[in-house]
C-alpha cells in the first residue's frame, strides 16, 4: 500500500494519474460521440429509434442517400471554395500584418493586441455586425466600393446568389485573420535576428531573404496555422447562420451547416451524422499535416 | 600588396540616441593585414565591427572599404563576409547548401557552386560533413562552416565576431591557431573582435584596444605590451594584469618611493622631477624573488597558487601586489618575501591622466 501512495507522489503512478484524467476527459467527450456518430451513419434513425441505441443497421445506405442528394456536389463545391478561399485571405492577410508589425514603431504591440478584439467576438456578434456592413441598400462596404468606383450597381450581397457565400467567406476572413497573424507573429519573433544578418552580407536582398530564411523557417508555423485554419474553417457555423442561413436556394450551404440543418431541422440524424463522418475524415487528414509539420520543427 | 589600405576610417562617430558608442574613431588597415579589436566588454568593439559590415549606420566619418566609400552602402553590396559570435548557420540547409548560399544568390551554375564549395571543405575540413545539417554538428564543426562560407566568396574583408567564445577553452586554443593559419595562407584582410586579450595578441598584426567607444592605442602586439600609452592599456594586456602602486620621484630623479609598507624605494629607469606624484606598473612576470641587498622591496605572501609550470604568490593589501614565478617555489603564505626588477621594466604614469610618462 506505501508503495503505491509513494509511486504516486513521486514516481510513475503521478504521470499515469494525470495522462489518465487527460484521456479519459477525451474519451468521454471527444471518443465516445465520435464512435456513436460514426455509428450511427450506417444505421436508420428517426424520430421514434432516437432514444435506443439499437438500431437497424443499413450498411452504406446514408451515404449513398447523401451522395445522390441533388445539391450534394454544390454544397461539397461550397464548402472547398469557403475553405481555401477563408484560409487564403486569412493566411495572406495575416502574413502580411504578421511581417508589418515585425517592424516595431511605436505602438506597435498595442496595436498588434488590438487586431485580436476580432478573435474574442462571437461569430453570431459579427455576423449580426457584417449583415449591415454587407447590407445590399444602406451597406457600408457597397458605399465604399461605390465611392471607389470599383462597382457601379449595389450589389445585394446576402440575397444573391453570385455573392452570398462570398458574404460569409469576407466575414470569416476578418474573422480569423487576427489568429493567423498572431501565429506568425510568434514564429517569425522565433527566427534568430543574426540570419537575417548573415543573409544581407551574403548578398540577399530583401525579397531573397524572404523566400530563403522566412519562409524555410516559418515552415513548421505555416503548416500547424493553415491546418488549425482547416479546421477552424469547417467549424465555421455562426457565420452561416447569422448571414446566409446557407441560402438563397443553397447557394451558400455548405458541409457543416448541411449537417446541422438534416440533424436539427430536418430531424434527419443519420443524413446529419453521414455528414459529419465526411468532415471527420477531412480533418484526420489536416491533424496528420498538422502533427507531420511540427514534428519536423527546424530549429538552430 | 597594393599601396591603398584596404580599409580606411576616419572621424567615424556613432550615436545611440544619447550614448556616444563611437568617438572619432581613425584607423587604416593594410590589405592583407589581420586587425584584432579587443577592450572590455561595451567598449565598441562590436559596433565598429557591424558599422563596418554595415548592419549599423554610423552618425558621421568616412569608411572606405578598398578606396570606396561605404557609408550608407548596405551590406550586400559591400562585399564582405562576417563571422558571427553564434554562427548563424541557416538551420534548413545543409552544409553544403550553407556554403553556397551566396554563390546560389548570384545565380552561378550549380556544378561551379559545388566545386568551390568541395575546395572550400578541403581547406576547412569539411569535406565529410556537406550532407549534414547544422544541427548535427558540433561547435567546432559549425564554427569552420561558418568560416567556409566566408571563404567561398573571396570577400574584400573578413569580420570576426567573437567568433571563439561559443567554444570550450581547449578548442579556443586550437581554433585560434587554425584561423591564424588560414590567414597566413589566404592572406585576407580580417578585422577581429574579441574581450580576450590573449587571442588578439596571439592572432593579431595589428591590435586596437578600445575603452568607452575611443581607440587607446593601437599598435603591434608586443608594442602594446612593452610601451602602453596609458594605464588603461597596461593593465588590459598581459596576463596577470600589471600592478600598479601609487609612488613619489625621489630626490636623484631617477628613484621613486613606492606607497607600500615601510615605503621601498625603486629605480625607474628614467629621469622625472624630484617630488613628482607618479603611479608605478610592475608586470607580475618581471618582478623577481631577490634577498640581502638585491630585494628593493619585500612583502609578506597571502596566496600561493601553482599551475606546475608557474607559480603565481599574492599579497593582498592597498594595493594587491601579484608575482608569477617560472616552475615552482618554496615559498608559502605568511612569508617574508624580497622582490627586485630591473629599471627598464618599470612603467611610470601620471596618476591624474593616467598617460605613460
Amino acid at each position: 500500500m506505501n508503495r503505491v501512495i509513494s509511486s504516486f507522489r513521486d514516481g510513475k503512478g503521478f504521470d499515469i494519474a494525470l495522462v489518465g484524467a487527460a484521456l479519459l476527459f477525451l474519451g468521454i467527450f471527444a471518443g465516445l460521440p465520435l464512435v456513436y456518430n460514426v455509428v450511427m451513419s450506417f444505421q436508420a434513425v428517426d424520430m421514434f429509434s432516437l432514444g435506443t441505441f439499437a438500431r437497424p443497421f443499413v450498411g452504406f445506405d446514408n451515404y449513398i442517400a447523401v451522395f445522390s442528394e441533388p445539391i450534394f456536389w454544390p454544397v461539397m463545391r461550397n464548402t472547398v471554395v469557403f475553405v481555401v478561399a477563408s484560409i487564403g485571405g486569412q493566411f495572406v492577410i495575416g502574413f502580411g500584418l504578421a511581417l508589418f508589425f515585425t517592424l516595431k514603431f511605436p505602438g506597435s504591440t498595442y496595436l498588434r493586441g488590438l487586431f485580436l478584439v476580432s478573435w474574442v467576438m462571437p461569430g453570431l456578434v459579427v455576423g449580426a455586425i457584417w449583415n449591415w456592413i454587407l447590407a445590399g441598400d444602406f451597406g457600408v462596404l457597397n458605399f465604399a466600393l461605390t465611392g471607389l468606383g470599383i462597382i457601379e450597381d449595389n450589389i445585394f450581397w446576402r440575397s444573391d446568389t453570385a455573392f452570398s457565400l462570398w458574404a460569409v467567406i469576407i466575414a470569416n476572413i476578418w474573422l480569423g485573420t487576427s489568429f493567423n497573424m498572431i501565429l506568425l507573429s510568434v514564429g517569425l519573433a522565433s527566427i534568430p535576428r543574426d540570419l537575417y544578418e548573415a543573409a544581407a552580407l551574403d548578398g540577399a536582398n530583401g525579397w531573397q531573404r524572404f523566400w530563403t530564411i522566412t519562409l524555410p523557417m516559418m515552415r513548421a508555423t505555416i503548416g500547424a496555422v493553415i491546418s488549425l485554419g482547416l479546421i477552424f474553417t469547417l467549424q465555421q457555423f455562426d457565420l452561416f447562420a447569422a448571414i446566409t442561413s446557407g441560402g438563397p436556394a443553397n447557394s451558400s450551404n455548405v458541409a457543416q451547416y448541411w449537417a446541422w440543418d438534416f440533424s436539427f431541422r430536418q430531424y434527419d440524424f443519420a443524413k446529419g451524422a453521414t455528414i459529419s463522418v465526411l468532415m471527420i475524415a477531412l480533418v484526420m487528414v489536416a491533424s496528420v499535416i498538422y502533427v507531420r509539420s511540427t514534428r519536423h520543427e527546424v530549429r538552430g | 600588396m597594393t599601396a591603398q589600405p584596404q580599409i580606411e576610417l576616419t572621424n567615424i562617430d556613432k550615436h545611440y540616441g544619447s550614448f556616444h558608442a563611437l568617438r572619432d574613431i581613425n584607423l587604416t588597415i593594410e590589405n592583407g593585414q589581420f586587425v584584432a579589436l579587443v577592450g572590455p566588454s561595451g567598449c565598441g568593439k562590436s559596433t565598429l565591427l557591424r558599422s563596418l559590415a554595415g548592419l549599423e549606420s554610423i552618425s558621421g566619418g568616412t569608411m572606405k572599404i578598398a578606396g570606396d566609400v561605404m557609408n550608407g552602402v548596405p551590406p550586400r553590396k559591400r562585399d564582405v563576409a562576417m563571422v558571427f559570435q553564434s554562427y548563424a548557420l541557416y538551420p534548413h540547409m545543409s552544409v553544403l547548401d550553407n556554403l553556397t548560399y551566396s554563390l546560389r544568390l548570384k545565380r552561378r551554375p550549380k556544378s561551379e557552386a559545388e566545386a568551390a564549395a568541395n575546395e572550400v571543405a578541403a581547406t576547412t575540413g569539411l569535406q565529410k560533413l556537406l550532407r549534414r545539417l547544422p544541427r548535427e554538428l558540433s561547435g567546432g564543426q559549425r564554427q569552420r562552416v561558418a568560416m567556409g562560407r566566408a571563404i567561398i566568396r573571396h570577400p574584400k574583408a573578413f569580420l570576426f565576431d567573437e567568433p571563439l567564445s561559443n567554444l570550450d577553452a581547449a578548442l579556443r586554443v586550437h581554433m585560434r591557431k587554425e584561423i591564424r593559419a588560414l590567414h597566413d595562407r589566404l592572406r585576407a584582410t580580417s578585422v577581429y573582435v574579441t574581450h580576450d586579450q590573449i587571442e588578439a595578441m596571439t592572432m593579431a598584426d595589428h591590435v586596437v584596444v578600445m575603452r568607452e567607444g575611443v581607440i587607446e592605442q593601437q599598435g603591434a602586439p608586443l608594442e602594446l605590451y612593452d610601451r602602453p600609452a596609458n594605464m588603461f592599456v597596461a593593465g588590459f594586456i598581459g596576463s596577470p594584469a600589471m600592478n600598479f602602486v601609487d609612488g613619489t620621484v625621489d630626490g636623484s630623479g631617477t628613484g621613486a618611493r613606492l606607497a607600500l609598507p615601510d615605503e621601498p624605494s625603486i629605480q625607474i629607469g628614467k629621469r622625472l622631477e624630484p617630488g613628482r606624484k607618479i603611479t608605478v606598473g610592475l608586470r607580475p612576470e618581471f618582478l623577481q624573488l631577490a634577498s640581502g641587498d638585491e630585494a628593493a622591496l619585500h612583502l609578506s605572501v597571502t596566496t600561493v597558487e601553482s599551475t606546475g609550470s608557474t607559480t603565481y604568490i599574492s599579497s593582498l593589501g592597498e594595493p594587491e601586489i601579484v608575482v608569477v614565478v617560472n616552475g615552482r617555489t618554496d615559498v608559502a603564505a605568511g612569508d617574508k618575501i624580497g622582490l627586485a626588477i630591473a629599471p627598464e621594466n618599470v612603467h611610470a604614469f601620471d596618476p591624474e591622466t593616467g598617460k605613460a610618462i
